[in-house]
């Protein structure tokens, strides 16, 4: 066991050193990449090996050992025969300890990566500022959750619908995931609304966004432009200038079913509104609508297609 | 890459970003240049990601009130290093003197294996056995000390 082991830490650290080197044929590197590719083992070593080589405190050692090269005591180096047994279950007992310090270390604080998690309950919007200067404007009812990295930027946003102003940034991208819809940029501004299981909508108010659908399903929208991708159906929308209207209390409804009109005013009004019978969710309505108002939207609603509502519990109920 | 990342750095916390990162770098490299191995391509970039992150980690460690905020895992980080360096020292002066100055010469002055044999009359083969061997003398010195270089490079 152990004389395999020593034979996988022996190619490892040949490898160490061969690699280091600048330049290696294509023989060369093709052999290194089969010997990786072999065993996972292999890995653990040579990595391990690495971080030794490349130490700063290797560097600092090899240096005083080289100012003061007469100072050895070889008479130290005389191991007995007869404790050599033990060794093995001292390294046991070394890996246990570094494991130890591994686990110490997992839950220090993350000074590079940040992470944070964000709610809104209904009836409440919540300006959340990230240390790029970018804003998030979230809407009621609506979860995200971000992630900043030295190299990367990303917003999931698990729930409801938020407003992402994004601070312009060459090289690190911003990416926003909405399960099923990807959007990412370098520096803009847009809205993304989960609207139900399967409805993403996207709207670029400033800038260019590239929107991932899945699939090899691909699109760029410039500011002024829309998407809305429910499952394989996808439809193009024109946006307004300036900010989602949401931000200001209204809601543009275009054509638009009334199920989705009444999630919007679900996000804005602590009390919800629910359907008698989800067949009317699919009536569709236009107009402009004060989301922060759900009795006076229901009024306008009931009188587009002569509905009734009345208040039900903690919210109200629209029926025929 | 996840195992090498973790091996090289023990970070759990950081493993899964410098891994995808790593992957998304070679990819997107993979268009425009040609990679005779691609493991040593993937493990130094991802040497150079962890490189960068430390030294990031300092600066904002030590940007940071240690009033505001608790630094003992900084501070654990240094003893951890003064406690490698000192079993590396003591193993280093236990070895052979020709290994150690092999190893000198080798990491410290960058000589080729073929000049470092020539200037102390071994064979090129044999100055690289002296490099493997030491390597290994000092990682598992360092086992048994149980210490590990964390957050190092």
């Amino acid at each position: 066991m152990g004389g395999e082991e020593y034979d996988i830490d022996g190619q490892a650290a040949h490898w160490v050193d061969r690699m280091r080197q600048p330049l290696q044929d294509a023989e060369t590197a093709a052999a290194f990449d089969r010997w990786i590719a072999e065993d996972p083992c292999h890995v653990d070593a040579y990595a391990r090996l690495t971080a030794l080589w490349q130490s700063d405190d290797l560097v600092v050692a090899l240096r005083s050992a080289e100012a003061t090269p007469s100072a050895s005591n070889d008479d130290e180096d005389v191991v007995p025969p007869a404790r050599r047994g033990l060794g093995w279950r001292r390294i046991a007992g070394a890996g246990a300890a570094a494991m130890f310090l591994a686990l110490g270390i997992v839950f220090g604080p993350g000074l590079v990566v940040q992470q944070a998690s964000f709610a809104t309950p209904r009836g409440a919007t919540r300006l959340v500022a990230l240390s790029d200067g970018s804003t998030i404007r979230m809407n009621g009812a609506t979860r995200i959750a971000v992630r900043i990295t030295p190299w990367s930027r990303q917003v999931s946003l698990e729930q409801g619908e938020a407003y992402f102003d994004v601070a312009h940034e060459r090289l690190r991208s911003f990416a926003v995931d909405a399960g099923g819809a990807r959007v990412s940029v370098l520096g803009t501004a847009f809205d993304v609304d989960r609207l139900d299981q399967q409805t993403r909508i996207v709207q670029v108010f400033r800038g260019l966004v590239s929107v991932d659908a899945g699939a090899g399903r691909r699109w760029r929208l410039p500011a002024g432009s829309g998407l809305e991708v429910a499952g394989d159906r996808v439809r193009s929308l024109r946006v307004g200038a300036g900010r989602p209207g949401w931000v200001d209390g209204w809601y543009e409804a275009n054509d638009t079913p009334v199920w989705q009109l009444v999630q919007r005013l679900n996000r804005a009004t602590p009390r919800p509104i629910r359907l008698a019978d989800p067949a009317l969710g699919e009536l569709l309505v236009t107009g402009r609508f004060q989301t922060g108002q759900p009795v006076a939207v229901l009024e306008a609603v009931a009188a587009i297609h002569d509905l009734h509502w009345r208040v039900a519990g903690r919210g109200y109920l629209l029926s025929r | 890459m996840l195992r090498y990342v973790l091996s090289r750095s023990g970070r759990r916390d950081l493993a899964d970003d410098v891994a995808q990162e790593t992957v998304a770098r070679l990819v997107a490299l993979s268009d425009t240049q040609q990679i005779a191995s691609v493991f040593a391509f993937a493990f130094r970039i991802a040497d150079n990601l962890l490189v960068d992150l430390h030294r990031r980690e300092r600066r904002l460690s030590d940007a940071l009130d240690s009033d505001w905020c608790s630094d003992e895992p900084s501070i654990d980080r240094i003893l951890d290093s003064r406690r490698a360096i000192g079993v590396l020292d003591r193993c280093l002066r236990r070895m052979p003197p020709l290994r150690r100055e092999v190893l000198i010469r080798r990491r410290l002055n960058q000589e080729s294996c073929r000049a470092i044999g020539e200037a102390l009359s071994i064979s090129a083969k044999a100055v690289e056995k002296h490099i493997t061997r030491g390597m290994i003398d000092l990682r598992r010195a360092l086992d048994q000390a149980g210490v590990d270089l964390m957050g190092q490079d």
